[in-house]
């Protein structure tokens, strides 16, 4: 774990808080700057305009300074009137100030001004003006003003910035350790989960942030896992428990005859129910892996055009004398002329001779079972109807897993692999299987296939693995037809 | 009978296939490799070849296109242990004559040799005889002697493959392949409630049988006379 200021967080609130403090001097700086130039605009336009006044009337100059003088308050206003030869007159300016142009334009002094009662002044603002008869009148104002105000931005700058950059530093601090203490979290439970406990959940955040959306998906994705290991696992299981039967009665078998067995045709019996036993280990395994190969879309080689309605037609026929046996009629609705889906003959015709053995398995000496084939706007629909027992709604879900036999199935012949392999069709197709119930009684078995509607066929997608679930819904209420 | 080559690896299963094919009364040699097996394969005089698929030193469907390159049209058949059913149709496009999943029974094996070394009687014919036997195609009617017999198409199509082959074993999964033309290992005693069906059909009370079963493997349609 990194330690506390390299992580990230706190190095992004430092920047931040420097990034602040930065942009806040350029403001500060901009308005001292407009501001100042402003006041010394108005100060120069005051001592031009005083300056025009003052020297407009020569018999009015004298009054007009004292007038001026007078006004101020802070003894920050200078005048002075001048003989042409250069002689003080009047005002509190004793010389005329070197190198002033004599224009009435104001001009920062160049050189100290001499100013009664008082040292040379070199911060004062000046303009001068030669009237046609020879006097001079110059007018000075202090830029005091100016000054003060500067010292004051800059005293003002000075405490606001300390407190701001502290004020960003905290708020980055909290900031980045509340984003902290999210990952210090999330990171305990990551590692939890690394461990191998699955079961681990992100903490969860109450705020709809990105963080919060990103911890409630990696939960849904830890929801996902959890469920499919939980799936992997109880296979496993299934499959060893499967397996270890019949190897066991094998054994005991083997054991049993050749200790017992007195003559040839007894060995060779036992012998073939031992084969018997082993075959069915061997069908179960050959049935696993097929189902994986499809739920992993490695079949898609033998997809061509195919037609729902011979498939179906043909699983039927091969189930005909099977369902006569039990007296069971195999009825048919199948629509003429339907166009043909992008699929797997082999395995279509597989899946639906899987749903038809069922059916033929759970419909009672005498049933009717009835095979439907329509189209509906831009699908077709398989139903695959009997009328046995039906399935109870809680179990409705499991029966497209793998190894999952309803309860008085559990002893009866088959591996429970019958309808995984299905939904794995079904998924690989992507196409989608329901389970429902039948009308009046039984359950009804429902594939939908999407037609792609330019050409008639629908052409499933690349990609992502079907998964035993997927494509598989379970629906709760009666079928509407 | 017919001399056999088999191309496998595994020494354990090739004893036990060599062991069982010769009881049978087959001559068999056997090449433990890819190089030795095309060599033994290039060779020629043999009237079937057993290719594993996959081998030592090289693929077995290498071997066998590179033999029906050169021309060679001797039938063959692959074993594999891949059961993905594109590996099958891959080794069909290779030029192989059938193929056959590991594990298989060794009578499974055996049925599909001898389907091989057989040619179909009458290939070309719309009306085969067997014994009182007699089915014509193209009318799709069967007779046994006098009796007309009332056949579904499937049947008819059962009956056919069966007539082509007298007292030859044929497999629930050849049949299942070949009637059908679906490949799959029905769950149920399909098969054989089709069988059953037509044998009905076809042994009328107190005429002597002519399905006969072949234990633990298939059927065999035997001349009644």
């Amino acid at each position: 774990m990194t330690r506390f200021p390299s992580t990230t967080a706190f190095r992004w609130s430092f920047a931040i808080a420097l990034w602040t403090a930065t942009a806040s001097l350029i403001l500060f700086a901009f308005i001292f700057w407009q501001t100042t130039s402003l006041e010394r605009r108005e100060n120069d336009e005051t001592i031009e305009r005083q300056l025009a006044y003052i020297a407009a009337d020569p018999t009015e100059i004298v009054p007009r300074i004292q007038d001026w003088l007078g006004g101020g308050i802070h003894a920050d206003r200078f005048a002075g009137y001048f003989a042409p030869d250069g002689r003080h007159l009047a005002g509190n300016i004793t010389a005329i100030p070197s190198g002033l142009k004599r224009n009435g334009q104001v001009r920062d002094s160049t050189g100290p001004v001499s100013v009664s009662h008082s040292e040379p002044r070199d911060d004062l603002l000046c303009a001068a003006l030669q009237r046609a008869d020879g006097h001079v009148v110059v007018v000075a104002l202090s830029d005091d003003d100016i000054e003060r105000a500067k010292d004051a931005m800059i005293r003002t700058l000075g405490l606001a910035l300390i407190p701001m950059i502290l004020l960003s530093v905290i708020g980055g601090i909290v900031l980045s350790s509340r984003a902290r203490r999210k990952l210090v979290a999330t990171e305990g439970a990551v590692a939890a989960v690394m461990r191998g406990d699955l079961g681990q959940r992100l903490p969860a955040g109450a705020g709809r942030d990105e963080f919060d959306r990103l911890t409630a998906n990696v939960n849904t994705m830890l929801d996902r896992i959890e469920i499919l290991v939980d799936e992997v696992r109880s296979v496993g299981d299934a499959i060893a428990h499967d397996l270890r039967t019949p190897l066991t009665r094998l054994r005991a078998r083997l054991e049993r005859s050749r200790d017992e067995a007195t003559s040839v045709e007894e060995l060779r019996q036992a012998i073939d129910r031992g084969l018997e036993w082993l075959d069915q280990c061997l069908g179960l395994i050959t049935a696993i892996l097929r189902i994986g190969e499809i739920e992993h879309g490695r079949r898609r080689a033998g997809f061509r055009d195919v037609s729902l309605a011979d498939c179906l037609t043909e699983a039927a026929e091969v189930y005909d004398p099977l369902a006569e046996a039990k007296r069971i009629r195999i009825d048919r609705a199948i629509d003429e002329g339907l166009p043909p889906i992008w699929g797997d003959r082999e395995l279509l015709f597989e899946a639906l001779a899987n749903l038809i053995d069922n059916a033929v398995k759970f419909t009672p000496v005498g049933g009717r079972i009835h095979l439907s084939l329509r189209r509906y706007g831009d699908e077709l629909e398989i139903g695959i109807d009997d009328n046995g027992a039906g399935i109870p709604l809680a179990e409705r879900s499991h029966v497209f897993q793998r190894f999952y036999r309803a309860e008085p199935e559990r002893h009866s012949r088959g591996n429970g692999l019958g309808l995984s392999l299905v939904a794995a069709v079904v998924a690989l197709h992507d196409f989608t299987i329901t389970l429902e119930d039948a009308v009046p009684t039984g359950c009804r078995f429902r594939i939908v296939c999407p037609l792609d509607g330019a050409t008639g066929t629908a052409r499933p997608r690349a990609g992502e693995p079907a998964l035993v679930s997927a494509g598989v819904a379970d629906q709760a209420e009666a079928p509407g037809s | 009978m017919g001399r056999l080559l088999l191309v496998e690896d595994d020494d354990e299963t090739a004893e036990e296939v060599v062991g069982d094919l010769r009881r049978r009364g087959y001559e068999v040699e056997r090449a433990a490799t890819g190089p030795d097996g095309r060599a033994a394969a290039f060779a020629g005089g043999w009237n079937v070849i057993i290719l594993d698929r996959l081998l030592p030193g090289c693929d077995g469907l290498s071997v066998l296109q590179d033999l029906r390159k050169a021309g060679d049209r001797t039938p063959a058949l692959l074993l594999s242990a891949l059961s993905d059913v594109d590996e099958r149709i891959r080794g069909l496009r290779a030029g192989g004559d059938d193929y056959l999943t590991k594990p298989f029974a060794l009578g499974e094996l055996a049925a599909r040799i001898e389907a091989l070394l057989r040619r179909p009687v009458g290939a070309k014919e719309a009306l085969l005889r067997l014994g009182t036997l007699e089915l014509d195609l193209v009318s799709g009617r069967g007779r046994r002697g006098r009796r007309e017999l009332d056949l579904l198409p499937r049947e008819l199509k059962l009956l056919d493959y069966l007539m082509r082959r007298p007292g030859q074993v044929v497999t629930r999964a050849m049949l299942f392949e070949e009637v059908w033309n679906y490949r799959f290992v029905p769950k149920s005693n399909l098969i054989d409630v089709h069988i059953g069906r037509l044998r009905r059909k076809l042994e009328a009370a107190g005429e002597p049988p002519l399905i006969h079963s072949v234990r633990g493997l298939g059927f065999a349609l035997m001349p009644d006379d």
